[in-house]
């Protein structure tokens, strides 16, 4: 597993090499707590989402909505508590760059949370960490500890008037919980099931109080920022897509792990053929699922050749997007049609049972692809696939339904040669209906 | 909903709808049909069945109209491909794990997802996967559940927690496999059914009605519940002189509970066809002797001697004439007339434990609906517990809390459960009620009720303000704990907290569907009472005339005063205590088969229709006294017709002056009838009671223990008691074996002491 | 303002659930209402709550789920309808030792389904299963965030990555 930055000086990966990143004493001699020092002494709330919005950073949790912008939703004059939540609940298969940054560099999320907690008014905010990452949670709670004992936590921060506390929460095993409003249902003791917006959570979120949700990178991200100056920040990515970018790289690729990009990379097929060492045992590439499983599937041809850019802008053009940037490598000797059947499964597994089409839906898709893969395909099922998947896209009440729609749209778009012997008996025609995918793939 | 109105553009048309308008709600009242599951009005949005698609301009997406509220400009499309297919889609999901088995389903040709499925036409099954499986089970005595044939719209879970505030019935489980149940699978709750009544397939079902008939074998007939004073209108579905099921399904009813029931009014109506019925007029010839079934001439000829002999012997006033709250109130008004006009005694009166005389003489303002509590922006509750007592006020004001923000105060000796829509507790002494009413009618004097009833005064000041800054309607609710002189002052919080814009409106809490029409028709009006009556037997009063029966609490009171009487003539349903030791037993008729009026707590005179033929030989109450009358040489002269009757009413009792049984056809919009309102000088009153509580001591234990659900309507009553069920929930709904199976075929009840022999 | 403002008190508890809620140490005690500290509303703190008393008690067993209402002033049917909704609480018993093999995208093209059944041969149970003498359970789950590393198993909540026959080996022999 490697951790490396590539094509940028390492920002959100300065100090992942360090021994004893974790701790308090490692992260102040290496410019830790410098940027809550430098907003306690004399930047007003509007200052830092200044810098924010300056910066173009745009939420790293997978729907990249800029982050400043949110900030600024928040009601300044609201007397109720304000709520600053992280989300950590990092489920999104193919995504695990949040962990390491907890894991190496708890303080900096920390430090991130303090800024932003400065910056809406907060004085409580919650982690909230997916179950199965409890050794995470620890390790937070232990830097939490130091923190408040060096007096960066709890009351009169750096001996200024702001306080604040940052507590740790668990999740118990479900990616739902990962959906901003989920997380908010199941920080409140419910069931996670999402919430109806509006309202949005900037204006009721957290026991019906203005609350801001941020991914994890997205709130490490902010010390630099307020160090270096929003601009400056920006400057490093694209003029949409503002700083660096971690991407989660796993599969049939020599060197899987996490690597930080600068926003706008250049090239995707030497990011995976160069930056990841190459195909494991030199095989083809044959597919790429670069954000995600929420995300449309690539081809080999669509990267190869094609020089796609590596930010917001340059994978929709290259038709799929950066969701939560869990960049997915598949060779030659793997089944397009079995990759998604497995992450329909998946949201077959996670869905939260709330609204009638993604429930059934995504139900009802898994049989078919069981059936398909027992044998018992037929010339309609391309079709029928498709056409189910159009009637969760939209309909569904929350984005999970959408997502899960995507990979078999787009698979069965770009792959049918893994689709058509399974489902046609003269192994050449498929039916499908192009209007109906509602998305242009070639 | 504020007045401003907005202007939206359905389908082409332009409309002008008030500003905030629920979309779905518009489009509906102005034609345009939307499919839907989960919405529910006056539910919490749910948005979740995804069929109330449509789309809107300058949206992304299709929205969903029960979560979009009006705003001015929208230009909203109900109907295109697009949408039709989206909801067409919808329908295909929720049919996709749904058991095609409507045949044998108890909704079968009441069910909504059938209705749309039909509606649509055309749905070709493109499911051909094998479905999810559930085993069928039941929940509770009255809830069988097929979680099969649920579409998750959650309508039962909501009215569970904000109807009935007690969340017993939640979603478990995630994704497909989310289920409606409870821990365990055992139902602990009030077992009211209306889970079973919103449910919009079969997947929650009546239990005592399972596989009996289908809904279209049903005569469907519109009445009104017999038990409390809620007075819910509900359908009685019966078929071939049986009932076989009591819902309040809005396609059926539409009246002042919506589609609310409780278990009584919902479960217990077997008794009415039961094997117990008195099936024949019966004569004792001798005292101790047997009951002989006679005819119903030789039992009015009897009645009708006996009764001349005590009279020519003893003087009218010898005979007492008591009815029972559960009449009529046609039959109410005969009784009167017959004690009043034909007997002449001053012996009359009723079996009802609250008596609402001095209440009524110093009304200062109309008595409030139960729309008027939902809408209220204060409501306070004296005494009475409405949740085991009347449970559709109970409904009401939770809804008032929780939908419409109001501030509930309660003042009770016990911690009722209502207490947790409570803003304000004044947790009292037992029996000391009444100085709270004095503390808020005059301050002077607030610290002496702080110390009988052990609160602190500012919470009674608390109070007071409360009352006198509401910002709109408060209503006052009172129960059997108050002493008649407290009603009276209660009465008249007209004067004291009514302002503009600012209502005061009475709802009392009495314990019979009819208590409050036996207090119009003059039963309540003489000093006396059933334990007077009782304490006079065999001196002063040698007879008794009784349609009803005394309740129980009256006899063990005053064991063998029954035996000293001359001659005891009772009306009855069933045998019990009063009539073992008649002299004439005479068969009445239920509810069920006859036609009347009952008047509910909100002074609401509803329509009693008839849904079956009188069981056996029974017959309406109002009939036999009015035989009896002819036969002692008195015609009240109102042929066979229940209608004659209440015309007399009209003519005779002030309040009801000028109705109709035409004028009480539609249950939607129900009549009040005119209780004479006006002020009136309380200030005896006030000192009656001043100087009771001066002697009550200063202090006492209070009650802190909340009663389980069901401590009252689990109660066995007579009614209740010939339904098996009943006898399950009074000894504390034990979870039998296996779900699978009724529980009713795994344990049986031993009549004498309710506990439990296991199969 | 004064007492007389009511507080809710605890829900009367169905009386058919027929069992004591459980108890638990001082320590343990302690630490639950270190967790109630951290929020303004109780119920919160459930998932927290959830895991201390599987940990205690082995899964949420009837008096684990009478303890957690009477403690979070809830109804046994709020306990269940979260608990049964989050894949970690589990409402039935599970092994000692509760193996769980990542089945997702990442790790499936390298290898995971190899993994499972090298492990159900080892254990002699399929995913789903717990051995006879009740020390492991074998389950498959979705993605654990160890794409990188995959294939990978979590064994309690102990990450095992970059998994091979011998490495499995290995983990379960170093198993107490
Ligand atoms: C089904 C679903 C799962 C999600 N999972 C995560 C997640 O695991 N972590 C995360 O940070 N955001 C996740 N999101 C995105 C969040 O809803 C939200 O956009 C994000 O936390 C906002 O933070 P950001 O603006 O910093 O990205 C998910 C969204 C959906 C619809
Ligand atoms: S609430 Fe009263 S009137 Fe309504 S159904 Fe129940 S008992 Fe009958
Ligand atoms: S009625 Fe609107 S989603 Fe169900």
């Amino acid at each position: 597993m490697r951790i490396e930055a590539i094509g940028c000086e390492p920002l959100q990966l300065r100090r992942v090499h360090l021994e004893n990143s974790h701790t308090l004493d490692v992260y102040r001699r290496n410019g830790g707590y410098e940027a809550i020092q430098k907003v306690l002494n004399g930047m007003s709330p509007d200052d830092v989402i200044n810098e924010v919005k300056k910066s173009a950073l745009r939420g790293r949790g997978g729907a990249g909505f800029p982050t400043g912008m949110k900030w600024s939703f928040v009601p300044k004059d609201s007397p109720k508590p304000k709520y600053v939540v992280c989300n950590a609940d990092e489920s999104e298969p193919g995504t695990f760059k949040d962990r390491y940054l907890m894991e190496r560099d708890p303080h900096m999320l920390i430090e991130g949370m303090l800024i932003a907690a400065y910056a809406l008014g907060s004085k409580t905010t919650y982690i909230y960490t997916r179950g199965e990452y409890k050794y995470l949670i620890d390790i937070m709670d232990v830097a939490i500890a130091e923190a408040r004992e060096a007096g960066l936590v709890g009351n009169n921060i750096l001996g200024t008037n702001f306080s604040c506390e940052v507590f740790t929460h668990t999740g118990a095993g479900a990616y739902i919980c990962g959906e901003e409003t989920a997380l908010l249902s199941s920080l409140e003791g419910l069931r996670g099931h999402p919430r109806m917006k509006p309202p949005f959570p900037a204006v009721s979120g957290l026991y019906a109080c203005p609350t801001v949700v941020n991914n994890v990178e997205t709130l490490t991200a902010v010390p630099d920022i307020i160090k270096m100056g929003g601009e400056a920040y920006q400057k490093l990515g694209t003029e949409k897509s503002g700083g660096t970018k971690l991407w989660s790289v796993s599969g049939h690729v020599n060197s899987p792990g996490v690597y930080e990009l600068p926003m706008g990379y250049d090239d995707m097929e030497k990011f995976i053929m160069e930056d990841c060492h190459g195909m494991l045992g030199g095989k083809k590439l044959k597919a790429v699922i670069p954000g995600g499983s929420s995300v449309y599937i690539m081809r080999a041809d669509q990267i190869i050749g094609k020089d796609v850019r590596m930010d917001y802008e340059g994978l929709v053009a290259a038709g799929s997007s950066v969701g939560s940037g869990g960049f997915i490598v598949m060779d030659e000797t793997v089944d397009i049609f079995e990759s998604t059947k497995n992450l329909t499964e998946f949201y077959k597994h996670e869905s939260c049972g709330w609204c009638t089409p993604c429930r059934e839906g995504t139900d009802w898709l898994v049989k078919v692809f069981k059936r398909i893969e027992s044998g018992g395909g037929r010339p309609e099922d391309a079709q029928l696939l498709l056409d189910l998947c159009d009637n969760i896209e939209g309909k569904s009440f929350c984005p999970l339904g959408d997502a899960a729609a995507w990979p078999i749209q787009s698979a069965i778009k770009r792959f049918p040669e893994d689709f058509r012997p399974r489902i046609s008996t003269d192994g050449d025609t498929i039916h499908t209906d192009k209007r109906i995918t509602g998305i242009d793939v070639d | 909903m504020s007045t401003e109105t907005v202007k939206v553009t359905i389908n082409g048309k332009d409309f002008q709808v008030p500003k905030g308008a629920r979309l779905i709600d518009v489009c509906r009242e102005k034609g345009f049909d939307i499919p839907s599951f989960c919405y529910y009005a006056d539910l919490a949005l749910q948005a979740s069945c995804r069929m109330c698609l449509v789309r809107i301009e300058k949206m992304p997406k299709l929205q969903t109209s029960c979560t979009i509220t009006c705003t001015d400009g929208m230009i909203v499309t109900t109907q295109s491909e697009e949408i039709e297919k989206a909801q067409r889609g919808m329908t295909e999901f929720l049919l996709a794990n749904h058991p095609l088995d409507c045949p044998v389903c108890d909704r079968g040709g009441e069910c909504e997802l059938q209705e749309m499925t039909f509606d649509w036409g055309g749905l070709e099954e493109r499911f051909t996967e094998k479905k999810n499986y559930y085993a069928e089970r039941y929940l509770s005595p009255m809830v069988a559940n097929d979680p099969q044939r649920c579409i998750l719209c959650k309508r039962c879970t909501r009215v569970c927690d904000e109807w009935m505030g007690e969340d017993a019935i939640e979603a478990g489980g995630r994704g497909v496999n989310t289920v409606i149940g409870t821990y365990l699978g055992w139902l602990d709750c009030s077992q009211c059914g209306n889970c079973i009544e919103v449910c919009p397939t079969g997947t929650l079902l009546d239990a005592t009605y399972r596989h009996q008939t289908r809904p279209w074998e049903l005569a469907q007939n519109i009445t009104t519940c017999n038990f409390c004073s809620d007075g819910c209108q509900m359908s009685l579905g019966s078929r071939g002189g049986e009932v076989m099921r009591s819902v309040a399904r809005d396609r059926y009813v539409n009246g002042i509970n919506g589609e609310f029931l409780c278990v009584k009014g919902r479960f217990a109506h077997p008794f009415i066809n039961h094997e117990a019925r008195i099936r024949t007029p019966m004569i004792r010839y001798k005292k101790g002797g047997k009951l002989i079934p006679a005819t119903w001439d030789e039992a009015i000829r009897h009645v009708a001697e006996r009764l001349d002999k005590v009279a020519d012997e003893h003087g009218r006033n010898s005979i007492g004439v008591i009815g029972s709250p559960r009449l009529t109130n046609e039959a109410l008004h005969v009784l009167h007339k017959f004690a009043t006009e034909l007997v002449g005694t001053e012996n009359y009166t009723t079996t009802d434990l609250l008596t609402l005389k001095s209440f009524f003489q110093n009304l200062g303002a109309p008595l409030a609906t139960h729309r008027d509590i939902r809408y209220a922006k204060t409501i306070i509750q004296i005494g009475g517990d409405p949740s085991e007592l009347q449970p559709l006020t109970g409904r009401a004001i939770r809804q008032a809390v929780r939908n419409g923000g109001s501030t509930f105060i309660l003042v009770n000796s016990v911690p009722i459960r209502l207490r947790e829509q409570a803003k304000i507790f004044l947790h009292v002494r037992p029996g000391t009620e009444d100085a709270v009413v004095l503390a808020l009618s005059d301050k002077s004097n607030t610290t002496r009720a702080a110390r009988k009833t052990g609160l602190e005064s500012d919470a009674i000041d608390a109070t007071r303000e409360a009352l006198a800054n509401s910002t709109g309607d408060v209503v006052v609710l009172f129960g059997h704990e108050l002493s008649g002189d407290a009603q009276a002052i209660i009465a008249q919080w007209s004067q004291v907290f009514a302002a503009e814009g600012r209502r005061v409106l009475f709802h009392p809490l009495p314990f019979y569907n009819n208590s409050i029409g036996a207090h119009d028709m003059g039963m309540m009006e003489m000093p006396t009472s059933p334990a007077k009556i009782l304490a006079a037997a065999g001196a002063e009063i040698r007879a008794l005339y009784m349609a009803g029966s005394f309740l129980p609490e009256h006899l063990s009171a005053n064991k063998d005063a029954l035996s000293k009487l001359d001659f005891l003539v009772v009306q009855e349903l069933f045998e019990n205590e009063t009539t073992a030791a008649a002299d004439v037993v005479l068969p009445a008729a239920s509810y069920a088969e006859q036609d009347g009026t009952f008047t509910n707590n909100s002074g609401l005179v509803q329509r009693v229709r008839q849904s079956i033929p009188p069981v056996h030989q029974s017959k309406p109450d109002w009939t036999i006294v009015s035989q009896l009358a002819k036969e002692l040489g008195l015609d009240f002269g109102y042929e066979m017709s229940a209608s004659s009757v209440f015309l007399d009413i009209a003519k005779n009792v002030p309040a009801y002056e000028g109705l109709r049984y035409p004028l009480l056809k539609d249950e939607t919009n129900p009549v009040q009838v005119k209780h004479q309102i006006g002020v009136t000088d309380v200030s005896a009153a006030m000192e009656t009671v001043l100087n009771a509580i001066t002697s009550f001591p200063d202090e006492g234990e209070k009650i802190n223990a909340t009663p389980d659900v069901g401590t009252e309507l689990f109660r066995l009553g007579m009614l209740t008691d010939k339904v098996p069920q009943f006898h399950l929930l009074a000894s504390g709904n034990p979870r039998p074996e296996t779900t699978a199976i009724s529980p009713l075929y795994q344990i049986t009840v031993s009549r004498e002491s309710a506990d439990l022999v296991h199969r | 303002m004064s007492t007389q403002i009511v507080n809710i008190q605890p829900l009367s508890q169905p009386v058919s659930l027929g069992v004591e809620p459980a108890t638990f140490s001082p320590e343990v005690e302690a630490e639950i209402d270190a967790h109630l500290a951290k929020y303004p509303v109780m119920r919160s703190a459930i998932l927290p709550l959830m895991f201390i008393v599987q940990r205690e008690r082995g899964y949420l067993d009837p008096p684990g789920v009478l303890y957690l209402a009477n403690r979070l002033k809830l109804r046994v049917t709020d306990i269940w309808e979260v608990a049964t909704f989050y894949s970690m609480i589990h409402t039935s018993p599970v092994g000692k030792y509760h193996i769980q093999i990542c089945r997702t995208l990442s790790c499936k093209i390298r290898g995971a389904g190899k993994i499972t059944e090298y492990c159900s041969q080892k254990l002699g149970i399929k995913p789903g299963e717990t051995t006879a003498d009740g020390r492991f359970t074998l389950s498959e789950v979705e993605c654990l965030g160890s794409c990188g590393t995959a294939p990978m198993m979590q064994i309690n909540f102990d990450y095992h990555e970059d998994l091979t026959p011998q490495k499995i080996d290995q983990v379960l022999e170093a198993l107490p």
